[in-house]
């Protein structure tokens, strides 16, 4: 090594310390990277990082997968807001956030807005739960809708978009009990056939079968 | 040949299959082979006055989020994040504990920005900055991790002996000017392994979506809500072809860049490329402080002489 008559070098025991003290943090490095994809990760990887690398990797904001894939034109990646307001009572004015902030501010709300949409229907509506409690004194009640809006992305040559809604939740306090009341997307049904409101020829057997996989 | 480029040629050598010795020789020299620590110190400006915006971007929201009454309560958070999340700011139940915490923050930041008593501010930056996260994991975004990754790498490394208050002091006392270390030279790998690996991840991630094939991911991010390029969306509705180019532009630039940084002809190149890029990519998808913080992993090659 060529280094300058005062450069300060370490001693052969801090040398290999530092060397495996690095080589730990390197092999943390790759599997927090692989761990951590849109993907998913093995059961393998997932077990190793999260025994022996998450506890000491989490804290310190260091088990990041870095898989900024910045946009797929998917739904997902549309401007998401959040909105808050009295259940029941759709002239009743609502919070809409970000709505005109600007800058780092309103990509924050924007983040929150697409985690409750997105993450939060594996976590029982946690954080929807937690908003609609958070807002009730600025909505002037304690039972409220909170509803994620997703303005979905403007094709190349397409028309503008308007928002949809791609999530809703009813929040409410019972008895000092905090509920909360998730909107199912309503989906598509077949048509209910009840025996008994059949016509004469009913067939109670062709009935049966349509119930039956219920 | 210097340090980084000597590493790059020594791993070149020991791919030949001259042996685990020439493989040994060369993670010493670059990990261990004194570096000036003047690059550090500007990587500390950059990161400390980004983590300033970025901490800024907390403040009109504080209570709103974090408060006694706010949306994201401790108790909930507790639950959301992982179970290994620990954040300094669980503790502030107070809207005043909450309030002294946060521009306690921002004092530390600013004070690493000057450069004042770093070797112990730039630690505490990088803890109280991991805890601000931690407080709220949804709030964060790219930026956010970046700096995260920005300020422990200058916790490791001697990031205050130049352009400082430090330097200005040791400078008053007659002090000798600060000698090159390994510490630096850690420090500053690690800056370099982590721009790689980001580059990496991001690529990996956008190859795996369609519009980073058929060429219209630029489009998707110049008309998103908080791109910086909006002026260029009536250009790209007109022709798809650049659209397309701008597209694999990024592609190609982040995989160029993932790979020149080792590469000794190319590293200062590309890292000088890497210092206007990754702003302009970030000004495209809408991510401006990430890009600026990308730009900051390639501060060091950029400017070593």
């Amino acid at each position: 090594m060529n280094t300058p008559p005062d450069a300060k070098t370490p001693s052969p025991v801090t040398q290999t310390a530092v060397t495996v003290a690095l080589s730990i943090y390197l092999v943390g490095l790759v599997l927090s990277i692989v761990g951590n994809t849109g993907s998913g990760s093995s059961a393998v990887v997932r077990t190793i990082k999260s025994r022996l690398f998450s506890p000491w990797m989490v804290p310190p904001w260091l088990d990041l997968g870095f898989d900024y894939r910045l946009t797929y034109g998917s739904d997902e990646d549309g401007d998401f807001s959040v909105e808050v307001r009295r259940q029941g009572d759709a002239k009743a004015p609502a919070m809409r956030l970000p709505g005109r902030l600007t800058g780092e501010r309103a990509a924050r709300w924007r983040r929150l807005a697409w985690s409750i949409a997105v993450e939060d229907t594996d976590r029982d509506g946690l954080l929807a739960a937690a908003v609609g409690r958070g807002m009730f004194d600025d909505v002037g009640a304690e039972d409220v809708t909170v509803r994620v809006l997703r303005a979905p992305l403007v094709d190349r040559g397409g028309p503008p978009t308007v928002p949809v809604q791609a999530s809703s939740a009813r929040v409410r306090m019972v008895g000092g009990e905090l509920q909360l009341i998730r909107a199912e997307p309503r989906g598509e049904v077949a048509p209910l056939v009840r025996p008994d409101a059949g016509s004469d020829t009913g067939d109670r057997a062709a009935a049966d079968a349509v119930e039956a996989p219920r | 040949m210097n340090a980084r480029s000597s590493a790059a040629a020594g791993s070149s050598f020991a791919a030949s299959g001259t042996g685990v010795a020439a493989i040994g020789d060369a993670w010493n020299r670059f990990w261990f082979t004194p570096a000036d620590s003047r690059p550090l110190s500007l990587v500390r400006i950059g990161a400390a006055a980004i983590a300033l915006a970025a901490w800024w971007s907390y403040a009109a929201d504080l209570q709103a989020w974090f408060g006694p009454a706010g949306v994201l309560p401790a108790d909930t958070m507790r639950e959301w994040r992982s179970p290994y999340g620990f954040s300094l700011f669980d503790w502030a139940a107070t809207p005043v504990a909450l309030t002294v915490l946060f521009t306690a923050t921002g004092v530390v930041f600013a004070l690493l920005l000057v450069g004042v008593a770093t070797p112990v501010v730039a630690p505490l930056a990088a803890l109280l900055w991991a805890s601000l996260l931690h407080r709220g994991p949804m709030l964060a975004g790219p930026a956010d991790d970046c700096l995260s990754i920005l300020l422990w790498c200058l916790a490791i490394g001697p990031a205050g002996e130049h352009v400082s208050f430090d330097s200005w002091l040791g400078w008053r006392a007659n002090r000798s000017a600060p000698a090159a270390g390994w510490r630096a030279s850690i420090s500053q790998g690690l800056l370099q392994v982590h721009a790689t690996a980001i580059a990496v991840a991001a690529v990996l991630a956008q190859l795996k979506g369609d519009v980073w094939w058929n060429g219209l991911a630029a489009w998707y991010l110049a008309t998103g809500p908080r791109s910086g390029a909006a002026s260029l969306v009536p250009l790209m509705a007109r022709s798809e072809y650049l659209t397309n180019l701008l597209t694999h532009g990024i592609t190609v630039f982040e995989i160029l860049f993932a790979i020149g940084l080792w590469c000794s002809p190319t590293q200062q190149l590309v890292a000088r490329i890497g210092l206007l890029g990754w702003p302009l990519v970030g000004l495209l998808a809408g991510e401006p402080i990430w890009g600026l913080a990308m730009a900051l992993f390639a501060l060091p090659l950029a400017v070593r002489r």
